[in-house]
């Protein structure tokens, strides 16, 4: 599919620069025990080179589902993925995803976890050890190299989860709620050490979460889900100043886009509370096909 | 670590006279004067319950003797060469069996109604199918192990965290890769304790066959021994047995615990 024939359909990105992400149109449908739910329902958006967007919603809007289909783990939907105006077939090598799950492999260590992306495109051992230390460095895991996930906080472990990702140098970093098992207090400092990250690689971001503050304090933009079928609802401009750092969460603008954003959310927060037939997608529900 | 030593009870830091260790010394030196005196009193037939001197003896001149050496290697041997067998053939049905789910609807009822089956029975039939030689105890050695790491290495296959399996694939590993960098590593516990179970039954599988019809092995010196009513010499045999199982099981012990120290 040819992005100049999308563009015209993505009304929501404000600038004339081309989208190196484009999602257009996706429609996804779960067969369940009890018929079907349609998980995505025609989404649509773009996210420029170095923007970082963040995707909020409630619990059940396909958000997850998003997240599989940009990093080609999933198909069966209609519409398209594109990156560079290359439409994605499966998992993209322009694209790199960090999991909310523990993944780091715990038969090896920092080093070799970080370089395993690496030890995959085939690249020498001396320079994999190099390029692994370098991340590691970066998002502040100096001395952990020879240390075991099991020995490692969760904190460091999503460190780690992340050095990982970034090691293989994707254009567009995918993040599905990274921190979404961590304390508050870890969530935010490690929000600034995605920041920093983030502006030091000018790094594209598409991140995916339900947590306001998270994406007020990360974001440039922010789309809305709508809970069960998800559609874009609305995409809020975060006009705060970069470089930002934790501190943002105490300031009178970053209050009143956690408002703003918490206003919207609400009311498909609350649709899926009282949704009686409300039941996570689960893994094994199959994909309908295309719709 | 601090619970294994507690468990076991040698190392808290007191070497070896610790209460468990000494009730453990106790319990041997009491299990040997019972012995002799059972022996000395004269209340069962000859050499049934041979004196510990006997014993010792027939245990200097089985040790002392090339041909013991010899033995102790065929059944070296048998027990290696059924468990690489064992293991090889094992691990790929387990891996199939793992990573397919209409084979395994199909074919595991069967591994778990043979399984535990005494494998002994296959003896009359490894023997026309491979000979009385070390084949046919090769082959109850291999058979043996088959099932326990086939079924070890097919549950471990399906408890691999799928997140793991999403990791290879978004960095777009190839299907060697998966298995090498991913599927193996993941499933170093069950493979590894599939092997350890493995390695018993196939000690068992080879030693019993070779006490039903071989000319050569442990278990040939075993059942020489009791057809010459040599008791002493019997005893003697089934004690280096016991040495050597003993230290079979450390040995493995051991590779389990590394296997724990350096990765959980």
């Amino acid at each position: 599919m040819a992005t100049v024939s999308t563009s015209n359909r993505l009304a929501s990105v404000p600038t004339t620069e081309p989208a190196i992400l484009v999602v257009d149109d996706l429609v996804m449908r779960f067969v369940t025990a009890d018929g079907g739910v349609t998980a995505l329902d025609h989404v649509s958006f773009g996210v420029k080179p170095g923007e970082f967007l963040a995707v909020i919603g409630p619990s059940g809007c396909g958000k997850s589902t998003l997240f599989n289909i940009v990093g080609g783990l999933l198909g069966g939907y209609a519409g398209a993925v594109t990156v560079g105006g290359e439409t994605i077939s499966g998992p993209h090598a322009s694209i790199g995803m960090v999991f909310q799950e523990e993944s780091t492999f715990p038969w090896r260590n920092v080093l070799d976890n970080v370089g395993f992306p690496l030890e995959i495109s085939g690249v020498p051992k001396r320079e994999r050890i190099e390029r692994a230390r370098h991340f590691i460095s970066m998002v502040g895991l100096d001395g952990f190299e020879k240390r075991y996930p099991s020995e490692l906080s969760g904190g460091m472990r999503q460190r780690v989860s992340m050095a990982r990702t970034l090691a293989s140098e994707p254009k567009i970093l995918l993040m599905d709620e990274p921190f979404a098992a961590l304390d508050e207090q870890t969530r935010l400092l490690l929000g600034d050490k995605v920041l920093q990250i983030q502006q030091q690689l000018e790094q594209t971001t598409l991140l995916i979460t339900h947590n306001i503050t998270e994406a007020v304090q990360l974001a440039d933009r922010i789309l809305v889900m709508t809970y069960r079928p998800g559609r874009v609802k609305r995409i809020v401009d975060i006009n705060l100043p970069r470089p930002r750092t934790s501190e943002i969460v105490s300031s009178e603008p970053f209050g009143r886009y956690v408002a703003q954003i918490w206003n919207d959310l609400r009311e498909e927060a609350s649709r899926g509370l009282s949704d009686a037939e409300t039941r996570p997608l689960r893994t094994h529900d199959k994909p309908q096909g295309q719709p | 670590m601090a619970e294994i030593g507690r468990l076991t009870g040698t190392r808290n830091g007191l070497g070896f006279a610790t209460p468990v260790a000494l009730l453990r010394a106790a319990f041997v030196l009491t299990a040997l004067m019972v012995w002799q005196v059972l022996a000395v009193s004269g209340l069962f037939y000859r050499d049934v319950i041979p004196s510990l001197e006997k014993i010792w003896t027939a245990l200097i001149a089985l040790v002392s003797h090339g041909d013991f050496y010899w033995h102790l290697g065929v059944t070296f041997q048998e027990i290696a060469v059924g468990l690489v067998i064992g293991a090889l053939s094992g691990i790929a049905a387990g891996l199939i069996l793992g990573g397919n789910r209409f084979i395994a609807a199909v074919f595991e009822p069967y591994l778990y109604y043979l399984g535990p089956t005494p494998k002994i029975i296959f003896f009359p039939v490894m023997i026309m199918w491979f000979g009385v030689d070390s084949g046919s105890k090769i082959a109850m050695g291999a058979l043996s192990c088959f099932f326990p790491i086939t079924l070890n290495v097919a549950a471990g296959m399906r408890q691999i965290d799928p997140v793991l399996i999403r990791v290879g694939r978004s960095f777009r590993a190839g299907p060697w890769q998966m298995a090498m960098k991913i599927y193996l590593p993941a499933m170093r516990h069950p493979i590894v304790n599939g092997l350890r179970l493995g390695l018993g039954v196939a000690l068992i599988g080879t030693l019993l066959a070779e006490t039903k019809l071989s000319n050569r092995g442990i278990g040939f010196l075993v059942i020489q021994a009791y057809n010459n009513f040599d008791m002493p010499r019997l005893y003697a045999v089934l004690l280096v047995l016991f040495v050597l199982a003993i230290g079979v099981n450390a040995l493995v012990a051991r590779f389990g615990r590394l296997d724990e120290i350096k990765y959980k």
